[in-house]
């Protein structure tokens, strides 16, 4: 399987090549375009141990990550090509799995290997407020995974600590620990700031950002459409 | 006529230096910026009916044309979606064209926007083809990037993701397969299966996922009772 991520990277689009037999999973709805000889199988989303009840518990916490309960298997018969593109504008970035698991914001899972198992994780109490999903997803396992950024993605190093804005995560690995919280300078500066809540992240390990946040564009939009029907 | 695509690949636009007696086809309000000396004229393309069966498809019923008057004449026009812009030559053949991705041609093409064949089909996702044909320069545009590729056997594409292809390609549009689980359950659309040779150009964002990314900012209409 290989990823070939064109068009970057304002419009990114992740070509996956397969060989014969070979299966991409991929986030609803972000297939493009592919050869004939692919073909698509919907399945509960569930690891290859697991039995139904857990597998049926796995589905819905990914719905709770407002994640599709169901996962797209595309399978190749001969040689063959799939594309796949996010909703936003904005780049791809592929990485591969091995011993550090990946915690992503679960609106920036692209595709993944079939030996990469996609996990809703509960971030704890903390990280669970209303609008931003922090309900992350977690990649374990080893092979590639494709996540998309709205608007740029800007890989960082940490070594120590670093703040990001919520709406601005894309992934980062599991050897950061991570705190959410408001934004220093006491409640006046989080009401009226503007700056929402803040991830304080700890530790070693890489961290990626995007540019952009959904949320801020959404809620600039939003109120310039049409009024929509309770 | 001179023609530039400027500003590829994120926010192109298409650039036009025409002399007296040049004209270019444009879809309208795609103005951006024009040289005095062009003149402007409105009509309905494709006669009435062609007009009515373009405002079904959320499309403009009329079309500008300018022409120059005077030597030396730019014109600049700016498609309504972040992305890019591609020119199409053609030598007395046909390229059908998603509506919302036509920007310009020479006045030498003739778009029949009466032809229904797709309408039907591709109902459901609003979109409507354009069918261009005759000789000279086509230009569209995109959401986000344009990908072409070069069909030879088969090859299927999104139908929110189409731009356009030739015409010398059969198509078909269908469920993209994996039965009732995939028809209902794999958040896929329809898909468009082309068959033959030729070309078929699709763009790398759907501005229907957009739309459905913001339908949930929108204010919700207060009850009045």
């Amino acid at each position: 399987m290989q990823f070939d991520i064109q068009h970057r990277p304002a419009y990114a689009l992740a070509v996956v090549s397969l060989e014969d037999g070979e299966t991409v999973v991929a986030e609803a709805g972000a297939m493009v375009s592919m050869d004939t000889n692919v073909s698509l199988e919907t399945k509960a989303a569930k690891k290859k141990d697991e039995g139904l009840v857990k597998g049926l518990f796995a589905g819905l916490k990914r719905m709770a990550a407002g994640e599709s309960f169901f996962q797209n298997n595309y399978t190749a018969a001969g040689p063959g090509k799939v594309t796949f593109a996010p909703t936003h504008v904005g780049d791809i970035s592929v990485h591969e799995i091995g011993a550090v698991g990946l915690m992503l914001q679960s609106k920036s899972y692209l595709c993944s290997g079939t030996e990469v198992d996609v996990d809703a994780s509960w971030g704890g109490a903390k990280s669970f407020f209303g609008g931003e999903g922090m309900i992350m997803l977690k990649a374990t396992g080893s092979g590639p995974i494709a996540f998309n950024s709205f608007g740029g993605v800007k890989e960082i190093d940490i070594d120590g600590e670093y703040v990001v804005d919520t709406g601005h995560i894309v992934a980062f690995e599991d050897t950061l620990t991570f705190k959410v919280g408001k934004f220093g300078g006491g409640w006046k500066a989080f009401i009226f700031g503007g700056e929402g809540l803040v991830c304080n992240f700890s530790g070693t390990g890489k961290l990626w950002i995007q540019t952009r946040n959904p949320q801020g564009f959404g809620e600039a939009i939003g109120p310039k459409l049409p009024m929509r029907q309770g | 006529m001179e023609f530039e695509i400027r500003n590829k690949p994120d926010y192109a636009s298409l650039h036009f230096v025409l002399n007296t007696g040049e004209a270019i086809q444009t879809e309208t309000g795609a103005m951006m910026g024009m040289s005095p000396k062009l003149k402007m004229e409105t009509n309905m393309k494709g006669g009435l009916m062609g007009g009515l069966s373009r405002m079904m498809g959320g499309e403009s019923v009329f079309q500008n044309t300018y022409t120059g008057t005077e030597d030396g004449q730019r014109l600049d026009l700016a498609p309504s979606a972040p992305g890019d812009m591609e020119h199409i030559h053609l030598d007395d053949a046909t390229v059908m064209v998603q509506s919302g991705s036509y920007c310009a041609c020479s006045p030498e093409i003739a778009i029949d926007a009466k032809w229904g064949g797709a309408k039907t089909f591709f109902g459901g996702e609003g979109l409507i083809m354009l069918k261009c044909h005759g000789s000279g320069d086509l230009f569209i545009s995109s959401y986000g990037a344009i990908h072409c590729e070069q069909v030879n056997g088969s090859y299927v594409v999104d139908t929110g993701h189409i731009v356009a292809f030739d015409d010398s390609l059969t198509f078909n549009v269908r469920g993209v397969g994996g039965g009732m689980k995939g028809y209902f359950l794999s958040g896929e659309g329809k898909v468009c299966e082309f068959t033959g040779t030729g070309r078929v150009w699709f763009q790398t964002r759907a501005p229907g996922s957009l739309a459905e990314f913001l339908h949930p900012f929108r204010a919700i209409q207060p009850k009045n009772d």
